[in-house]
């Protein structure tokens, strides 16, 4: 009986043991409370005077504490101020980052960190060190998106957008919209590692404000494309080329086309639904030439013109007008992209490797040679589905037509 | 006999697909990347082939000494003395690999999670669980993992579908670019980790369903060179070339879902997946390296010595590699050799002689008879 008793009050004692454990526990070494971390929401990367390079965060301001944190820097807009910024100089990421830390109280947290913002000095130099950072610090995530801007990462992350939380979001929900490219860290990795290893980051640029309105309460959108040898930035290209690329890129989303039919002085637009392309390599007598195959339907959202869009006729010759422009547009991003920048950011390497696996053995070390001379053609197919909820007779009568 | 539970096939081809996968998910793709290129999806299918031949071979020698392990027929069929040398270095092997095994665990919890947490802190948490479940014995482990593995290999699933709008199947091409060489080559570092299926033959013994052994364990090849492949192929096909770039591709495929905006961030179900399954593994390594220690040394009962030999695990991990560069260059050149020879070389020796044996028993036999 006393044995039983004992041995039971030795269980009990064990027992106790694992609940002080329990505490032990609790003060983990990666213990983080909310309220000691800073958020950071977006990061950009300067070029200094003295060679260094700034960091500069954009941290999110919990609710809350909003009114206490009044007057900080980059607290020029009025209302509630939800973000702030700090930037820090160091010759890597990695320094500025512990410098910038000395300037915090709260520990710097990258897990939320969604887009990272080169100054086009800091491009031009090449960003395949910063993005190593990216890569490497197990915090950050590979979904961030890539932006290159002219003017200072500092000035663009101070913005305060009127209608998104922070800047960072707006671009972000900009970068989703793909209308222009869209780079996360993973993609410009896998760009640097293709076959041909040249990159394309989208542009950013500040909005100028509304008349009246203060001067940072604006937002930076997505217009046109940087484009990088390797990771060296070697030029920049407008939207309407930018169209082109994404059609090489089979990245193409959303897309609005006006066209002015022979014999008018209209237009008609047309919404792109969807839209497919393809790039078919082909080496013929040691040429090396690509196909784009392109398809697309689209439907027309207004129609300027006298014409009956309803009329299967002037569909086709509508169909064969957008091809044609088509072409056009692919090929001025040809004539810049491929023969001025001699950049590859098309996939046209990768192409002829997954074609070609023996040629491309041999003639690898040739291809920035090569690459400048590659014959595109682009057979395109485009069919108009719908003429939209107006139909019959077009508004516009021909004599106004004619008139005009 | 030292272990009295029993468990069924099934519960052993459960357990033994995390005891293969949980290591291997996040880090064959980078490793096989690396002399597969784009043809890493192959390599599993033919490293598979040594995870059948070796359940086969285990049987074969279950069936000629169906009640013992391979701790206790080593010394049948070579002898008293070869057999010992034979368990001490099975001994020691198990010591080492477990070590390696519980390193990795603590590697990848510390490398990106618990930065600051020491090393020591990840193991002994670890094996303390696991070694709560080696004192409970065979079946407890067995019902551990019949209640587990099942939701890890659908939380797998559910993060490739999850991934599949992000996938590009133009990376696939070019096929068998250098011929079959590369793939198989590639192979050569998964074979080991198909070796370890020699541990069907620690659980054959105890065994509820003795016939329906061989069926389960083959089924389990199969299941775990199906998610091999399909580990491969979404690492293949969502960062290309990037692959054998990174440390853990899994986990970064886990990081990069987003789905309509709200659901992402989901590295914390890899993590999930990778404890769990690191649990069931670090458990039957252990539980086998405890048990054969036990028959080893003819001991009546193995749960003395659980708590000592967890002690020295956790010793094993920390000497087993100075760093995680050491570590995976280890897994990913002379591992493989050093894995095989013992995983392979041994039993397949063993059964070769052991046949002979028999054949040499039965001549007897004729001749007297």
């Amino acid at each position: 009986m006393r044995r039983h008793y004992g041995k039971a009050s030795l269980k009990k004692i064990f027992f106790l043991f694992l609940i002080l454990f329990v505490f032990l526990l609790a003060g983990c070494w990666d213990r983080r409370e909310v309220n000691d971390l800073a958020l950071i929401r977006g990061a950009g990367i300067d070029k200094k005077q003295n060679g260094k390079l700034e960091l500069t965060v954009l941290l999110y301001i919990p609710k809350g504490s909003t009114g206490s944190e009044q007057g900080m820097e980059g607290s020029g807009g009025g209302g509630a101020m939800q973000t702030l910024i700090r930037s820090a100089q160091g010759n890597t990421i990695a320094e500025a980052m512990s410098i910038l830390q000395e300037k915090l109280p709260r520990q710097i947290f990258w897990s939320h960190c969604e887009v990272f913002i080169f100054n086009e000095a800091i491009a031009k130099e090449g960003i395949a060190e910063h993005v190593d950072f990216f890569i490497r610090m197990p915090e950050l995530r590979e979904r961030s998106q890539l932006f290159i801007s002219k003017e200072r990462a500092r000035k663009i992350l101070s913005l305060l957008p009127p209608l998104e939380r922070d800047l960072a979001e707006v671009v972000r929900e900009l970068g989703e919209e793909k209308i222009g490219m869209t780079v996360t860290t993973k993609d410009f990795a896998e760009m640097l590692v293709s076959e041909a290893g040249d990159t394309a980051i989208p542009w950013i640029k500040i909005l100028p404000p509304i008349e009246g309105q203060e001067e940072k309460r604006t937002i930076a959108y997505i217009t046109g494309t940087a484009i990088f040898k390797r990771d060296k930035m070697v030029g920049k290209i407008d939207d309407s080329l930018t169209r082109g690329l994404l059609w090489l890129r089979d990245e193409v989303k959303y897309s609005t086309i006006s066209v002015t039919p022979k014999g008018t002085k209209g237009y008609v637009s047309m919404k792109l639904l969807r839209a497919n392309s393809k790039i078919i390599p082909k080496i013929r007598n040691g040429k090396w030439e690509v196909v784009l195959k392109a398809e697309a339907d689209d439907d027309i959202m207004q129609n300027t013109t006298d014409l009956d869009v309803t009329n299967p006729k002037v569909v086709k010759a509508l169909e064969h007008q957008l091809n044609s422009q088509l072409a056009n547009r692919v090929n001025e991003t040809l004539k810049e992209v491929q023969k001025d920048m001699k950049a590859d950011v098309f996939g046209f390497a990768d192409a002829f490797h997954r074609e070609y696996p023996e040629i491309w053995k041999k003639e690898k070390h040739r291809w920035n040679e090569i690459f400048p001379k590659v014959k595109v053609t682009i057979a395109s197919k485009i069919n108009i589905q719908r003429q939209g909820m107006q139909s019959g007779h077009p508004l516009i009568s021909s004599e106004k037509g004619k008139a005009e | 006999m030292l272990e009295r539970g029993k468990i069924s096939a099934l519960q052993m081809a459960f357990m033994m697909n995390p005891t293969i996968l949980a290591t291997g998910l996040l880090l064959v793709p980078a490793i096989t990347a690396k002399t597969a290129k784009q043809d890493l999806w192959l390599s599993p299918i033919w490293a598979s082939f040594i995870g059948f031949m070796i359940v086969f071979v285990a049987y074969r020698l279950h069936r000629l000494y169906p009640k013992e392990t391979m701790f206790e027929y080593s010394e049948q069929i070579l002898g008293k003395i070869p057999g010992k040398i034979v368990g001490v270095i099975l001994v020691f092997y198990y010591f080492h690999v477990t070590g390696i095994i519980v390193r990795e665990y603590g590697e990848f919890v510390s490398g990106t999670f618990l930065h600051q947490t020491p090393m020591v802190v990840i193991f002994s948490t670890m094996i303390i669980v696991s070694s709560m479940a080696v004192y409970g014995g065979l079946e407890v482990i067995g019902r551990c993992s019949e209640m587990i593995v099942p939701v890890l290999l659908v939380l797998y699933l559910v993060i490739f579908v999850m991934l599949l709008k992000d996938l590009d199947t133009k990376n696939f091409f070019p096929m068998l670019e250098n011929g079959l060489g590369s793939s198989l080559k590639g192979s050569v570092v998964l074979q080991s980790w198909f070796s370890e299926f020699i541990l069907v033959s620690f659980f054959f013994p105890y065994l509820r369903d003795q016939d329906k052994g061989m069926k389960w364990g083959m089924i389990s090849v199969f299941s775990v060179m199906f998610y091999m492949v399909l580990t491969n192929v979404m690492s293949l096909l969502l960062f290309g070339k990037l692959t054998a770039s990174l440390t853990y591709p899994v986990m970064v495929a886990a990081r990069y879902i987003s789905i309509a905006d709200f659901l992402a961030h989901l590295e914390s179900i890899v993590m999930a997946l990778w404890v769990a399954g690191t649990f069931i593994k670090i458990t039957v390594f252990y539980y086998v390296l405890v048990l054969g220690t036990a028959q080893w040394l003819k001991l009546t009962d193995f749960r003395t010595i659980v708590l000592p030999i967890g002690f020295l695990l956790i010793l094993f991990g920390i000497w087993s590699a100075p760093n995680l560069q050491v570590l995976s260059h280890f897994l990913s050149t002379t591992a493989a050799f050093y894995l095989l020879s013992i995983q392979v070389g041994f039993p397949v020796i063993l059964l070769i002689i052991a046949l002979i044996k028999k054949k040499r028993q039965q001549m007897k036999g004729s001749i007297t008879g």
